[in-house]
């Protein structure tokens, strides 16, 4: 449980951090430590660079701009829990945020590198694409935004270049009467996802589902936008039945995890069910 | 863990297999192949660089191929070891023909110890399937680039102007990057 010595630098601002990653091969970006510091001590991961970007205190906010929530890579799942802007008008990140470990982690693990380390379980994917989030990266030679839904490549795999990082997720706030919610089967010893499911949905005052968006981690190697369930809701009026057949959909197309905790089966089952849920508990709250 | 699966390349059996059976072009292809070297008929010793994200490790081990039937089935027997774990599996190859293309597929078994088995368990098998689309999808660019099947069987001279460019691997993450980079946009106009 001894990491590989490495060389640790803590730069203050973010250029020193991009010149830092650029200048250096092998470097790993440390946000909050809680997937790398453990990969690391069991050796399953040795950069021989760590680069701490935790005292960059500008990357740690959560504010209003535009029609638009910024939230900076290194804000905190506890400061997303608590955040009374979000409780307001994204109510889905302050209910996702719970679900995640323990206090401990909440405390120190960052919304940025929860999808930087994009592990397929995580419980903040499904929250951005559900919540229609676009990504903000930067390197040192200038930044690029990505629709959430493209910033997940493959397992553990996303579209960050090595010299890139992470800085700001940018969140639309929802027009009135859009409900959420976000359902999770957790994997009782670690607390992973084996299935979650985030939706977000607007109706008009007729019931008719003018956007919804369903996103799930857990079922594939990446999380990903349920695009089935969306089409057979997206122009109908909304009812318990309907909502029951566009869950059917949740796993359709998708090559889902199989292990010794969930067979593919059982967690395409557990998809369609907690997507199920996942809506009627959306549609209930608007 | 079964490990099981199918993939198309361009070309015909014969020229697959005689892509499949090349070390020098299998070096290329393997991700995060630092060495493999033929220490006896069929049986090669490699030294693999690999991983998934943050998640990397360096793995020495021995490749052999047993039950050869040209042109269409193959049995590799695989055995590796290194810091986070060790892998011993075997499966088979088998490679038909169709329309000018190749259809290979492959099935075994394979089993993981470690740290690797014993923490990443969850991620395993999903990683294989990740790893072993990384192999195709270089092979299927390498063989691409390769002039016409007029140098198959070229026994291993190492031959200069045929043989793939170094760092084949990383050109073809480059390229598949581009073509992410190029949806990106396109999405956006």
């Amino acid at each position: 449980m001894i990491p590989a010595a490495f060389e640790y630098l803590v730069p203050t601002t973010l250029d020193e951090a991009l010149s830092a990653l650029s200048t250096h091969t092998d470097a790993k970006i440390l946000a909050g430590g809680h997937s790398l510091i453990p990969a690391m001590k069991l050796r399953l991961a040795s950069p021989k660079y760590l680069i701490d970007i935790s005292r960059i205190s500008d990357l740690n906010y959560v504010r209003e701009s535009g029609g638009q929530i910024l939230i900076g890579a290194g804000t905190t799942h506890y400061q997303i829990e608590s955040s009374t802007l979000l409780k307001e008008k994204c109510p889905l990140l302050t209910e996702t945020a719970p679900y995640i470990g323990d206090v401990q982690v909440r405390n120190r693990g960052t919304l940025g590198g929860s999808l930087a380390h994009a592990d397929p379980a995580a419980d903040w994917p499904a929250a951005i694409l559900a919540v229609g989030a676009e990504i903000n990266v930067r390197s040192s030679r200038g930044e690029r935004t990505l629709k959430a839904e493209d910033f997940f490549v493959d397992m553990m795999t996303t579209a960050l270049q090595p010299n890139e990082i992470l800085t700001e997720i940018r969140i639309p706030i929802p027009p009135q009467r859009t409900g959420s919610a976000y359902e999770k089967v957790k994997q009782p010893a670690s607390g992973f996802a084996l299935v979650g499911v985030a939706v977000q949905i607007t109706l008009d005052t007729n019931r008719t589902c003018q956007r919804v968006q369903v996103g799930i981690t857990g079922l594939a190697p990446k999380p990903f936008r349920a695009i089935g369930v969306e089409n057979m809701l997206k122009g109908k009026v909304i009812n318990d039945q309907l909502l029951a057949q566009a869950a059917e959909k949740a796993a359709d197309g998708v090559d889902p995890l199989s292990d010794i905790h969930a067979s593919a089966e059982y967690r395409s089952h557990l998809a369609r069910v907690h997507t199920k849920r996942a809506l009627q508990r959306a549609v209930s709250r608007i | 863990m079964r490990i099981e699966g199918n993939h198309t390349l361009k070309g015909k059996p014969e020229k697959v297999w005689n892509t499949l059976t090349d070390p020098e072009i299998l070096a290329k292809c393997l991700p995060g192949c630092e060495k493999l070297e033929k220490t006896e008929e069929d049986t090669y010793k490699a030294t693999l660089n690999m991983g998934i994200g943050s998640i990397k490790g360096t793995y020495t081990g021995q490749v052999k191929l047993v039950d050869k039937q040209p042109y269409s089935s193959f049995k590799m027997i695989v055995e590796g070891k290194g810091g986070p774990g060790f892998v011993k599996g075997e499966g088979i190859l088998n490679l038909q023909e169709q329309n000018d293309h190749t259809l290979i597929t492959y099935q075994g078994d394979a089993q993981v110890g470690g740290t690797i088995a014993s923490v990443g368990q969850r991620m395993i098998q999903a990683s294989a399937k990740m790893i072993i689309g990384q192999f195709f999808t270089a092979l299927d660019m390498l063989q691409e680039q390769q002039p016409p099947s007029s140098e198959t069987s070229s026994g291993g001279a190492p031959s200069g102007s045929s043989s793939p460019p170094p760092n084949f691997f990383f050109k073809v993450t480059l390229r598949y990057l581009w073509n992410e980079l190029k949806k990106i946009l396109r999405i956006k106009n």
